[in-house]
Parts: structure tokens; C-alpha cells; sequence
């Protein structure tokens, strides 16, 4: 059996230190699970892995021998192959074609395809995996998900010239799966595990990981943990693996909560998969709220701000809020987004434009924009959120992720806001920009504002929140105050409905 | 060097032409009267190229703009020969620009249809509706009352020039003064501010509370009223209206817009820029008309000049971001 190594891999991006370490080896005939918790370093290793990525310095061997992975054809070479989240197709040409993008149609000569023999090898391949029942002629975006990712594994056992697959690398694979979908999946990864191929399988889902993997690696802070046979673990033993670090120091101390009536009362609220959402959040409170990914957490804050229809009442400061993001920002929400680039900037616009944009009616007269009252404003919020730009004329694109983090703070504290919406804060952000993120939400809860903040970084939830809730597939299911609770028993409070 | 090109490139095309003309006309194209005639000869589309670049600001276009011109000249020779007033047949005229500019924003935005689809199948019916009209026929002579004729012919008075006096033309000034107009409402109010945003990310524009929808449906009004401004002012020049005098504008105002937005530091459409785009194919046409030269190699050159400005600044894009 086929067995990759690799030791020692290093990593750093500029002052981060994104893999410090780490350790993985991959056995023909296994499937092995790769936890962590988001940046633990799981997805440079198999950016390194897939050749998209130079590790700083790293041993790779194969079988023993030493090789390279400078490059995706040289991952491929290695017999290498990556299943991501958004899988590569072509929606409207035919299964069998699919399977056929990335090698030579077989032919009839003047460039004409022999169909025949193109569903024939597809139908061969599809066989092989045993999944026989997705049809070669079928169009792609037919499909549903799970038949879409089986049909691009089986798109790798088409017989080909040179180095034939023999280890596999799905990240998250059933995110997007049913149940049933899934299990098929599962078949289908036993079949290719009993031909003697590996499976690296990259999962939060601790059931599917006890259920499915032979070993599980686990990775903290970009340095190996663990890496244990099925029979070595326990869903306890992989959480206290994925945890345990020493935080008290990087989170500011939190104000007291104003006692007096909510700034922010949420009713009955219903919108895409969440249900009978109730709660409410103090002046001076940061709310936390935690859960899967696909539990609803994101959504709820989309929800709040009006970005999506919704149903039920969200009351704040006694008046309920009408739908829509312009109304929501009128009544006092203000919002950082979690996809900074694509929901918040305008990337090729002066900062100073995108830190007005909510605001226009406060900072213009009849219709005119009033430039001198942008730059006093945008002033003073630079250096409330620390913003480092060279100019308020600079574009966004121009910016490092904290600093680009930093304008849309900006943006969110000019209102001011009376609640504040925070969609992964701190994602993507340096170490020295964190600190000043959370500094700024303190000084503002110190003013009285209450905060939403959804994250899944579970150590910034519990240091930097008063109260924690916990969504779990739309439901509100817990609502737990901050103090005491370990990093441990968030995670298994997340996972608890899994568990029963 | 790729840089400074990119962010130059185009200014210096501009000045190289102006030299070249001068070289090769030197009686005819340095004097004032050829650069008031100039710029007689590019207010229609001046006023399309600065309307056109509203939409654009939002990241549509509008294809719609040339036929929308026949169509309102046409509009008012109608109502002429059926005895309306002059601020009458405008006013109508002007009315269908607005419309017909709305029905393309509520097909873009409100229905989602591709600008480009949506305003090449309005491009044919607003054709067809100024064919309809007209009767297929340019309607002129005596149907055209005398003082919209004369408005074109004439303009303000700036004294002479040895013995020959010096007008500026009222159809420049009225470039002038629309310009100004989109100038005021792009750079200098909320609502063009929020075009801005819309055009640099539509999403996040939405998310900070724009509203989206109903914006770039509004901006689709000002292409409509800017053609129908446009085919008055061309109707007027020739004392006519015929069903295909817009044809051209639409072409040359896109292409002005571009060209202008290969001066501006991110590549984004600005007014200013847009109209040194039209002065651009301006004094291409005039010099190259001067000099005889073929009509088709003239479109030739025109087009090789578009291609040369948008290939510095794509290459200058793409330097710029290898960084």
C-alpha cells in the first residue's frame, strides 16, 4: 500500500504563523479524518498538499522516497486527487462529458467524438465506484449534490494513461449533501477504500468522522496534536485534542450590562431555515451566538438587518423595525458582514465613500453630499478603529484584510449604532488587528451599545461575550451566560443534537 | 512605464492627434472656428456619451440610446405637422425619452433581464415605432416650424475675429450645461454617490441599505431623456426628421465612455472623462473629413484608436496587479 508522509511542514503568512509543525501521513486502505478548529492550519496543509501552496519548510515522502509538491500537475503526478466544497462542473453537458474534462475524448479521428465509447468509458468508471445508478447521458445540473460530487469521484477512475489515482482529499463533502446522499457518498468511499485507495476526509461532523475513519489526525494552532486509531478515540478525546489553549490574556474585560429594558428584542422570528427565533440583548450586553456551520447563525444576523424576507418582529429601543437594510440601519443596526469583499467594500472606491455610504442622509443637505462633513467623520473614526490607510481617498483594495476589517467597523460605528450586527469579526485578521477589534467592541458596549456577534472561533465567543446562543438547524436551542463555560462544552453543546 | 501609460496613455494619444492634425492642416484646423465647429458637431453626442455614462457608473449600458433619438426627433415632426406648438412637441418628446428609458430600467432591474439583452430588443422597437410614425419617410420642409430650425444655426456671440464673427453655438452651450448637470448629480449628490457604490458592489450597496432595485431603474431614465435631448438637437440641426438619424450615437457614446474611463485611476466611468472621450472621436472624425480621407478607413482608424486606449489600460490593469 501507498503511504505519504509529510513532517515538519512550516508556514507563514507574513507575521502569522499558519503552520508551525505539522504532521500527516496517508495509508492506502484508510480513510483518515483531518480536524481542527478553524485555523488550526487544516486548509493551508492541504493547500501545500494540492500544490497551490509552498510550504516554508516541509519533509514529503512517498513510500519512503523523498518528493516535491510544488505544483497542482506535480499533486496530480503524485496520484493525488481534491474534492472541494464547490465542486467543478459543467452544468449543462452530459455526465459521461464531465467525467471526460480533463482527458482526451476518445475519438474517431478528425477530431470527431466517439459517444459511444465516451459512455462506455464513463459507464465503466461510474461501475467501478459502484454507483451505477447515476445515468452516463444525464445532464450534470440535473444531478442533485451528492450524485454531482459521486460522479466527479468516479471522474478520476476513468481509465487514462499516466499515474493512476490512489488517495482522494474531500473537504467537507457532505456540507451541502442530504442524508441520504450521504450515505451513498459513504458506500462510495468504502468501495474506493477497499481497492486500496486513502481518503484524507476534512470534517467538522464529529458522527460521520467517528463512523466513517479508520485514524484521525488533529490539528491546534498549526502544530500536530494527535493523530489515533478509531478504536484510541472519543468525541470527548478529539474536542479536548481541538482545544485547550490559554486566552484570558487577549480579551479586554467585560463592561457591566445595563439591566434596564432591551435595547434589541427579537419575536418569533422566521426566515429561511430559522424558526421561532426569541431573544433580546442589553445596552452594554455582546450577545454571542454559536452553532454549526448550516445552522442558521449567519442567517439570523442577515434576518435582523432586513437582507432577507422575513416574518416576526424585531423591536429596538421599543419601535419595530421594517424591513429592509435601509430601514434596519435607520433604527439604529449597523453591520460588519462576513464576506468583507464581496458584501461589504467597494473595492475600487475611496475608503471614505464606503464609510459613508449607510449615513448619506446624515451627511448630506438637500441631496448634496456634504465632502467636509465625511472627512471630519471618517477622522475620527479612523483613529477610534485604528485604521492605518495612507489617505481617506485610498481604495479599499489597497488594504490589508485587517485594515479593509477596520473600515467596515468604521462604517458600522458612525451611526452611532444602538445594536450592532458583527458577522465573523475576525476572520481572515491578523493577530495585532484582532486585539483592536475587540477593543473597539468593548469601548462601544462601554457606551452603552449591544452587540450581536456570530463566530465560529469558540475561544472569542467565550472571552469577549456575556451571553451565548446556540443555534442548532434554526433553532434557538440554549441561551447560556459566557462566564465558566469551557471551550470544550460550547463545542458539545453545538453538537449536542447529534449526540441524542 | 506600462503604468505610466496606463494612467497617460490616452492624454498623450489626444495630444498626439491634436499635433498630427495641426501638421498636416495647418490653415484650417488650429483656429477657432474649426474648434467651435467641433464642438457643435459633438454636443448630440456628448449629451448621449454623458447620459450613457450614468448607467454605466451603475455597471449597465444602454444600446437602446440611438434608436430612442430617431424615435423622439421623429415624435415632434409629428406633432409639428399636426400643428403643435414648439414647447409642446418637445415636451412630448422629451416625455417619451423619459418612458421609454423607464421601460428599459424596469425590464434590467425590477425583471432582471441582461442590460444587453433587454435594451438590444427595445433598441428594435423603438426603431420600429419611429419607422411606424414617419411612415418610413424623413419628414422636413415646411413642417418643421422655422425658430427650431433657427436655434441650431445659431448661438452666443463672442465678438469677431478679424472680419468674421465668432458664435458659439447654443447646441455646444446646451452640451455644456447637461453636462454639468450629470456632473452635479454624479459627483456632488447622494444619489449619484450611491450609483457609485451600486456600480462597485452591488451586494454590499444593498446590504448598507441602498436601494438598489429602484436606483438603477432610475438611472435608466437619464439615457432615455438624454437620447430623446439628443435627437431634438440633431432633428434641429438638419431642420428634418428621419427614422435612422440616431444610428451611430450609440456605438460612438459606449466607446467614448470607455475611452474615457481608461483615464480615470481605477477605470471607473466619470463624466469629465467621458466627454474627453467624445473630443477624442470628435476631432478624429473632423481632422480625418478635412484631410479626405475615405469615409470607411475612417471608421477604421476610429476603431483601431478605441482598441489601442482600452489595450494599454487592460495591460496596465493587469501590471498593476502582478505587484
Amino acid at each position: 500500500m501507498p503511504q505519504l508522509a509529510l513532517h515538519g511542514v512550516v508556514k507563514t503568512y507574513g507575521q502569522t504563523r499558519a503552520l508551525d509543525g505539522a504532521e500527516l501521513d496517508v495509508r492506502g486502505g484508510e480513510i483518515h479524518a483531518l480536524m481542527g478548529e478553524n485555523g488550526a492550519g487544516k486548509s493551508t496543509l492541504i493547500r501545500i498538499l494540492a500544490g497551490l501552496e509552498k510550504s516554508d519548510a516541509s519533509q514529503i515522502t512517498l513510500d519512503g522516497a523523498p518528493v516535491t509538491l510544488t505544483s497542482p500537475a506535480a499533486a496530480e503526478s503524485l496520484g493525488l486527487r481534491f474534492l472541494h466544497q464547490e465542486l467543478q462542473i459543467v452544468p449543462a453537458l452530459s455526465v459521461a462529458e464531465n467525467m471526460h474534462l480533463a482527458h482526451n475524448y476518445p475519438s474517431s479521428g478528425f477530431g470527431l467524438v466517439r459517444w459511444g465509447g465516451l459512455r462506455a468509458s464513463a459507464k465503466a468508471a461510474l461501475e467501478r465506484l459502484g454507483v451505477a445508478h447515476i445515468d452516463p447521458r444525464a445532464t450534470m445540473g440535473d444531478l442533485g449534490p451528492g450524485d454531482q460530487m459521486l460522479t466527479r469521484i468516479a471522474a478520476t477512475l476513468v481509465d487514462t494513461q499516466g499515474p493512476r489515482p490512489w488517495a482522494y482529499v474531500l473537504d467537507e463533502p457532505t456540507a451541502a449533501l442530504t442524508g441520504a446522499e450521504a450515505e451513498r457518498l459513504f458506500s462510495a468511499l468504502h468501495t474506493l477504500r477497499a481497492a486500496g485507495h486513502a481518503i484524507l476526509y476534512v470534517s467538522h461532523r464529529m458522527d460521520e468522522v467517528l463512523r466513517l475513519c479508520d485514524r484521525v489526525t488533529v490539528l491546534r494552532d498549526g502544530r500536530h496534536v494527535s493523530t489515533k486509531g478509531r478504536d484510541q478515540v472519543s468525541r470527548d478525546q478529539i474536542i479536548q485534542d481541538m482545544t485547550g489553549r490559554d486566552f484570558a490574556t487577549l480579551y479586554p474585560p467585560a463592561s457591566a450590562p445595563n439591566q434596564g429594558a432591551p435595547l434589541l428584542q427579537v419575536r418569533g422570528l422566521q426566515a429561511g431555515i430559522l424558526r421561532d427565533i426569541a431573544f433580546s440583548v442589553n445596552a452594554g450586553e455582546v450577545l454571542g451566538l454559536a452553532g454549526l456551520s448550516g445552522s442558521g447563525r449567519n442567517h439570523l444576523l442577515r434576518a435582523l438587518m432586513g437582507a432577507v424576507p422575513r416574518q416576526g418582529q424585531v423591536v429596538v429601543k421599543g419601535r419595530e423595525t421594517g424591513q429592509g437594510p435601509a430601514n434596519a440601519w435607520a433604527a439604529g443596526f449597523a453591520y460588519v458582514p462576513r464576506e468583507r469583499r464581496a458584501e461589504g467594500l467597494m473595492l475600487l472606491q475611496p475608503l471614505a465613500d464606503t464609510v459613508a455610504l449607510p449615513h448619506m442622509p446624515a451627511l448630506s443637505t438637500a441631496g448634496f453630499v456634504r465632502r467636509s462633513w465625511i472627512a471630519r467623520l471618517v477622522a475620527r473614526l479612523a483613529q477610534t478603529v485604528r485604521l492605518k490607510a495612507q489617505s481617506q481617498a485610498q481604495v479599499a483594495a489597497e488594504l490589508s484584510g485587517g485594515n479593509q476589517q477596520k473600515v467596515l467597523f468604521a462604517r458600522a460605528l458612525a451611526g452611532p449604532p444602538v445594536v450592532l450586527l458583527l458577522d465573523e469579526p475576525t476572520r481572515g485578521v491578523d493577530v495585532g488587528a484582532k486585539f483592536d477589534i475587540y477593543a473597539t467592541i468593548r469601548g462601544l458596549t462601554a457606551q452603552g451599545v449591544g452587540v450581536v456577534m456570530v463566530s465560529s472561533d469558540l475561544p472569542e465567543l467565550i472571552g469577549l461575550c456575556d451571553r451565548i446562543g446556540i443555534l442548532q438547524a434554526g433553532r434557538l436551542t440554549q441561551m447560556l451566560p459566557a462566564a465558566g463555560l469551557s471551550e470544550a462544552a460550547l463545542l458539545a453543546l453545538c453538537y449536542e443534537k447529534e449526540v441524542a | 512605464m506600462v503604468r505610466f501609460l496606463r494612467h497617460y496613455g490616452t492624454l498623450m494619444g489626444m495630444a498626439a492627434i491634436v499635433l498630427v492634425f495641426w501638421a498636416l492642416l495647418p490653415q484650417t484646423f488650429m483656429t477657432a472656428r474649426n474648434w467651435l465647429n467641433i464642438t457643435q458637431q459633438v454636443s448630440m453626442l456628448t449629451v448621449v456619451a454623458v447620459a450613457m455614462t450614468v448607467v454605466m457608473v451603475v455597471g449597465d449600458f444602454d444600446l437602446s440610446v440611438g434608436s430612442m433619438a430617431s424615435l423622439a426627433g421623429i415624435v415632434a415632426a409629428v406633432l409639428f405637422t399636426l400643428g403643435f406648438s414648439v414647447p409642446a412637441a418637445l415636451a412630448v418628446a422629451l416625455g417619451v425619452g423619459l418612458a421609454g428609458g423607464l421601460v428599459n430600467g424596469v425590464l434590467v432591474s425590477v425583471i432582471g433581464i441582461l442590460p444587453f439583452v433587454a435594451t438590444l430588443a427595445t433598441l428594435t422597437m423603438y426603431s420600429g415605432a419611429a419607422f411606424i410614425l414617419s411612415g418610413g419617410k424623413t419628414i422636413f420642409g415646411r413642417d418643421i416650424p422655422q425658430s427650431f430650425g433657427d436655434f441650431a444655426k445659431s448661438g452666443l456671440s463672442l465678438g469677431s475675429l478679424g472680419d468674421k464673427p465668432v458664435v458659439l453655438p447654443w447646441l455646444t452651450l446646451l452640451a455644456l450645461a447637461l453636462t454639468g448637470v450629470i456632473f452635479v448629480v454624479l459627483e456632488l449628490s447622494t444619489y449619484g454617490r450611491r450609483l457609485y457604490a451600486i456600480g462597485g458592489n452591488a451586494e454590499a450597496a444593498r446590504l448598507a441599505g441602498v436601494r438598489v432595485t429602484w436606483l438603477r431603474l432610475t438611472a435608466y431614465g437619464f439615457t432615455g431623456v438624454g437620447a430623446a435631448v439628443a435627437g431634438l438637437m440633431y432633428a434641429a440641426r438638419v431642420a428634418s426628421a428621419n427614422p435612422t438619424q440616431g444610428e451611430g450615437l450609440m456605438l460612438n457614446a459606449i466607446a467614448a465612455v470607455f475611452l474615457g474611463m481608461t483615464l480615470t485611476r481605477h477605470g471607473q466611468p466619470r463624466v469629465l472623462a467621458s466627454v474627453l472621450g467624445v473630443l477624442v472621436l470628435g476631432i478624429m472624425d473632423n481632422g480625418l473629413t478635412q484631410l479626405q480621407v475615405d469615409s470607411y478607413v475612417r471608421e477604421v482608424l476610429v476603431g483601431l484608436i478605441i482598441l489601442l486606449a482600452v489595450s494599454i489600460s487592460a495591460l496596465g490593469r493587469k501590471a498593476i496587479g502582478r505587484r
